[in-house]
């Protein structure tokens, strides 16, 4: 069975998912020092399980389910309260390729939907929060995801339709809040 | 044909790509040929594009990759690569027949004299600890020079009372070293507190666990003040092992001095003299 260090691209891989990890790592933690933290730990796990069987040889996926756990033994000794989980201008993020346009109507509107679409994010309940990231910022299908969060496919899909409806409404009260003071 | 209920229960599914041969072409032909249910589809395909679009992207800090490409680079060590493995298995098989009698000899005679045992796995871990922190794989997680401030922060993170030994306060010693903050490290399932101190610009660790998690063994042991010390030399660091009022305490160092001399250059001018006595050379 193939392992997740035996092959000489697993350094290389391996490095591939720093991002995708840091921003997973920002998802659970919402503080940018444990964040960091958190990553580092997933990798020095990593590299002392790296003749472990990878789940599906799914490198990615593996990372990921060391993260979960390593931020699971976390919190299970330390019973942090709400925290506030901001995406401030300090965080590195990537723009969308459509902001090119020279219309600045056009850019305030984009910007303006990003702002809500990210608000929208940060204030949805931690699992749910998780989910939505795992699927439609990492795109990972609901079978990786189940070996992430470590539970049945069925509770993939309908946790998924839960944060959905959520982030659907907050966007929809969001919107018209908007129309009334716009 | 299935009815729209039927369909729009199976096109999260089908938006998320999660539905294959038949199962997808049978929505995909509904979707072409209701007005309704394409709609839906638009709709839903318009909200997930919003989401994905405009979802924060998070970039790994410079500084961070750095320090994970350093951490994966020290892989190439612990993970040979397979077509090593083919020749060196067969090999160290045969070094492992030869040398077996000599572990069971080994086995047995620290059975019967513990004293001349090798490093425990408490030791080696807070020499680890040490190495990493060291390199600035272990960041602290809060920085305090007050012992008080290390046991509150402590309180509900382990399940122990982190009380620092406090020889230097107690004693009336000159400040020879300060310290600098703590952490958590991972050690048999569970958490260990890691206290870093610095001593003349070097960095000395202590880690401590509950006496039920973790004994002290092997090393160069000796006695003093009713409490036993084990020294072990581990990677270039000394690592001094103890326990004391139900916790395990492993101290470690790369001071130059050998074994137990290493203690008295912490606790040389210490009003304890029957605590160092012992440690020096007679």
């Amino acid at each position: 069975m193939e392992t997740a260090g035996e092959n000489s691209g697993f350094e290389t891989a391996a490095l591939e998912h720093v991002d995708a990890l840091y921003g997973y790592a920002m998802t659970l933690t919402r503080d940018k020092s444990e964040a960091e933290d958190l990553v580092q730990e997933t990798y020095l796990r990593a590299v002392r399980a790296a003749n472990q069987p990878a789940p599906e040889g799914n490198l990615k996926a593996w990372l990921f389910v060391i993260m979960r756990n390593a931020w699971l033994n976390v919190m299970r000794h330390k019973h942090n309260g709400l925290r506030i989980f901001e995406f401030d201008g300090d965080e590195q993020t990537s723009g969308t390729a459509n902001d090119a346009t020279s219309n600045p109507h056009v850019v305030y509107l984009r910007k303006l939907e990003r702002q809500q679409v990210r608000d929208a994010i940060a204030e949805l309940p931690d699992a749910y929060r998780e989910i939505v990231l795992l699927r439609d910022i990492e795109g990972f299908s609901y079978q990786e995801i189940a070996t992430v969060l470590n539970c049945p496919a069925g509770t993939v899909m309908s946790r998924l339709g839960r944060a959905r409806g959520k982030l659907r409404e907050a966007l929809s009260v969001r919107q018209k809040v908007q129309r009334l003071h716009g | 044909m299935k009815n729209c209920e039927e369909i729009r229960e199976r096109l999260a599914l089908y938006l998320d790509n999660e539905l294959q041969g038949d199962e997808r072409a049978t929505v995909e032909a509904h979707v072409q040929s209701c007005f309704s249910c394409a709609a839906f589809v638009e709709k839903e395909r318009a909200f997930l594009n919003a989401i994905r679009g405009n979802a924060p992207v998070h970039t790994a800090s410079p500084a961070l990759q750095t320090k994970v490409k350093e951490i994966v680079s020290g892989s190439k060590e612990a993970s040979p690569q397979h077509s090593r493995l083919k020749w060196i298995l067969p090999v160290a098989a045969a070094i492992l027949v030869l040398i077996l009698p000599v572990i069971v000899w080994r086995v047995v005679r620290q059975y019967n004299h513990p004293e001349n045992g090798t490093a425990s796995g408490f030791a080696l871990m807070a020499a680890e600890s040490h190495l990493r922190h060291s390199r600035g794989q272990l960041p602290l997680e809060m920085e305090t020079t007050h012992p008080q401030d290390i046991s509150a922060w402590f309180a509900n993170k382990v399940n122990f009372n982190v009380k620092l030994p406090s020889y230097q306060e107690s004693s009336g010693q000159e400040k020879l070293y300060t310290l600098e903050g703590a952490r958590l490290v991972g050690y048999q399932n569970d958490y260990a507190a890691y206290v870093a101190y610095r001593m003349k610009d070097r960095p000395i660790s202590l880690v401590i666990t509950s006496d039920s998690v973790a004994r002290p063994s092997g090393g160069e042991q000796i006695a003093s003040r009713g409490l036993r010390f084990h020294f072990n030399a581990i990677d270039g660091l000394k690592v001094i092992t103890w326990s004391d009022r139900g916790l395990t305490y492993a101290l470690v160092s790369d001071l130059d001095e050998r074994g137990q001399q290493s203690c008295i250059v912490c606790h040389e001018g210490t009003k304890d003299r029957d605590f160092i006595e012992p440690l020096k050379p007679h």
